[in-house]
C-alpha cells in the first residue's frame, strides 16, 4: 500500500474535530504557563532566601522535576482528588498537574536568569537608596525575564506537548480527539501523521510568538510592532529634549 | 584625619577639625572571612570638601567608599554621616543606635566603575526611576527632571537612547546625572574612569569638575592623579588596609612618606 493510496482526506474532513483538541490543548497550557511563571519566580526567590524557605524550594522543584507528566495528572486526578474530596474536572486536573511540574522547571530558568543580571545593577539600585522590593520589580525582573524568554519558549512547546498525556485521564485534546477518530474510520497512520503535525505546527507558532516578545524586550527593542509601540515614547522625549533643552 | 604619619599640611587640618564634618568615621574595621582589608580608618569629610583616596590594588580604597554607603557592612568602627550614627560601633563601647541604612543612602550619591546604568530602560529613565522610587514623583515630573539632569551634563540630546547605544564616557555621565538628581549631601566616585577608553576619561573628569564646582562634597577613589591634584582639598594614600599619609593641596608635591612618594611617582 503506497503512500498516496491512504484517505489523507480523512483531515481535511475532520480538520474542526483536530483543530478542537488543539485549542483545548492551548487552553490548559495557556492557563498553567501562567501559574507556572508565577510559581517559578516564586520559588526561584525562595530559592535565593534563607533556609529554610530554600530548603523547601530545593525540595519542591527536585520532586516535581523528576515526575513524568502522565503520573502527575493521574495523581492529581485519581489521587489528590480523592484526598481532598474535591472532584476536579478533566480540564482542572490537567491545568494542575501542568502547573505543578512546569513550576519546578521555570524556577530553574528564572533562578538562573536572576544569577545573570549583572550584580552591580542591584547595588547602584540600593545606593540610590531604592527600596530592594522596588530594586527587584523594577531593576533586576525586567532584565531577568529578558534573559529568561528563549527559555520560557522552548519549556512553553514542552508544555503543549506534554498535554497528549492528559488523554489517560479523557481531556479531549489532540491525541484523544485522535483516537476517537481513529476508532471511527481505522486510519492510525493518517491521523496520527495529522496529529504529529499539528504539533509540530503549534511549535512553530509558538516559536515566532515568542520571538517577537523577544524582540520587545530587546534594548533598543526589534521589529515593526515594538517599534510602533515605541514611537509615542520616543515622541514624548524628544517633547521633553525640546522644552528643556531651550 | 588620624595618620601613621604626620599630615604634610598641619594648618589646613587645623581648620578642618573646626569645621562640622558630613562624614565622621572612626576606627572603621572590614573583614572578609580571616582576611582584614579594612584596619582602622578614621576620615573627616567636611561640607563642600572635595576628598581623594589613592592608594595600590587591594590597599582597601573602594571598601572605605562602599562602607560609607553600607554597601559593605563595617565590622566595627563609627560611621556618622549628616551626624546620623551608621556604623556597628567601636569595640568596648555599647552599640550604638544607629539611623536606617534607605536614610543614609538618600543622603550619599555613589557612582561605580562599572557605571551600572540599568540596561532595559532610556537615559532618561535610568536618572527618572529613583527620582519615582525615592522621592515619589510623578512620571512627568520625574521626566522633566531628569531632563534637566541629563542637560546638565550635555547628555540632554541622548536622552532617548539605551546604555549599549552610549559610550562608555557618556554612560558613566549620565549616572552621575542620575545619582545628582537625587539632590545628595555626599557623591561617592569609585574609580569613575577606570573602566573607560583613555579617550572618554577626559569628559568624565570634565564632569566630575563640574560637580565640583557646584560645591558638591566628594569623596573620590581615583588613579587619575592629575585631576586629583585639581579637585583635592583632602588627598589620602591608603595601603594594606590603612590611611598611610594625607595631606592637603600640594600633598603630592610635598609627602613625606617614602611609600606614597613611590607610588605617585610610578602613577605617574
Amino acid at each position: 500500500m503506497g503512500f498516496a493510496d491512504y484517505d489523507w482526506g480523512l483531515i481535511w474532513d475532520n480538520h474542526q474535530i483536530l483543530l478542537d483538541g488543539l485549542l483545548t490543548a492551548a487552553k490548559v497550557s495557556v492557563i498553567a504557563l501562567v501559574i507556572s511563571i508565577a510559581g517559578g519566580l516564586l520559588l526561584a526567590v525562595m530559592r535565593q532566601s534563607k533556609p529554610p524557605i530554600s530548603w523547601i524550594a530545593i525540595a519542591y522543584i527536585n520532586v516535581f522535576r523528576g515526575v513524568p507528566a502522565l503520573v502527575s495528572v493521574i495523581w492529581v486526578y485519581f489521587g489528590i482528588s480523592l484526598l481532598l474530596g474535591v472532584n476536579f474536572t478533566v480540564f482542572q486536573a490537567g491545568v494542575i498537574a501542568l502547573s505543578l511540574l512546569y513550576s519546578a522547571f521555570m524556577a530553574e530558568i528564572f533562578r538562573s536568569a536572576l544569577d545573570a543580571v549583572p550584580p552591580g545593577h542591584r547595588e547602584a539600585g540600593q545606593a540610590l537608596g531604592m527600596r530592594s522590593s522596588r530594586v527587584f520589580f523594577s531593576v533586576i525582573l525586567p532584565q531577568a525575564i529578558k534573559i529568561a524568554l528563549p527559555n520560557l519558549g522552548s519549556m512553553y512547546i514542552g508544555m503543549v506537548k506534554d498535554t497528549s498525556t492528559f488523554t489517560v485521564i479523557g481531556l479531549l485534546e489532540v491525541v484523544r480527539v485522535t483516537q476517537n477518530l481513529v476508532s471511527q474510520t481505522f486510519q492510525p497512520f493518517v491521523l496520527y501523521t495529522a496529529a504529529a503535525a499539528i504539533y509540530v505546527l503549534a511549535a512553530f507558532v509558538i516559536d515566532i510568538v515568542f520571538r517577537l516578545v523577544e524582540g520587545a524586550y530587546a534594548r533598543p527593542p526589534r521589529g515593526a510592532v515594538s517599534q510602533v509601540l515605541r514611537s509615542r515614547q520616543r515622541r514624548r522625549i524628544e517633547q521633553l529634549m525640546a522644552e528643556v533643552g531651550r | 584625619m588620624s595618620t601613621r604619619q604626620p599630615s604634610t599640611a598641619e594648618e589646613s587640618t587645623a581648620d578642618r577639625t573646626t569645621a562640622d564634618p558630613v562624614i565622621r568615621i572612626r576606627g572603621l574595621r572590614k573583614s572578609f572571612g580571616s582576611l582584614e582589608v579594612l584596619r582602622g580608618i578614621d576620615l573627616d569629610v567636611t561640607r563642600g570638601e572635595h576628598v581623594v583616596i589613592f592608594g595600590p590594588s587591594g590597599s582597601g580604597k573602594s571598601t572605605v567608599l562602599r562602607s560609607i554607603n553600607l554597601l559593605e557592612q563595617p565590622s566595627s568602627g563609627s560611621l556618622k554621616v549628616a551626624g546620623v550614627e551608621y556604623g556597628p560601633g567601636l569595640p568596648g563601647e555599647p552599640s550604638p543606635q544607629r539611623g536606617k541604612v534607605l536614610q543614609l543612602r538618600r543622603t550619599v550619591g555613589m557612582v561605580f566603575q562599572q557605571f551600572n546604568l540599568f540596561p532595559h530602560l532610556t537615559a532618561l529613565d535610568n536618572v527618572a526611576l529613583p527620582l519615582r522610587s525615592v522621592h515619589g514623583m510623578k512620571k512627568a515630573e520625574a521626566q522633566h527632571k531628569s531632563a534637566e539632569a541629563l542637560h546638565r551634563v550635555g547628555l540632554l540630546p541622548r536622552a532617548a537612547h539605551y546604555p549599549t547605544q552610549l559610550s562608555g564616557g557618556q554612560q558613566q555621565r549620565v549616572a552621575i546625572a542620575r545619582a545628582l538628581a537625587l539632590d545628595p549631601q555626599v557623591m561617592l566616585f569609585d574609580e569613575p574612569t577606570s573602566a573607560l577608553d583613555p579617550e572618554l576619561v577626559g569628559e568624565v573628569l570634565k564632569t566630575m569638575r563640574l560637580v565640583a564646582e557646584t560645591g558638591m562634597t566628594m569623596v573620590v577613589v581615583t588613579h587619575e592623579l592629575g585631576f586629583a591634584k585639581d579637585i583635592g582639598d583632602l588627598n589620602v594614600f591608603m595601603e594594606d588596609g590603612v590611611v598611610v599619609e594625607s595631606g592637603s593641596r600640594g600633598f603630592f608635591e610635598n609627602c613625606v612618606s617614602p611609600r606614597a612618594r613611590e607610588f605617585i611617582k610610578a602613577v605617574r
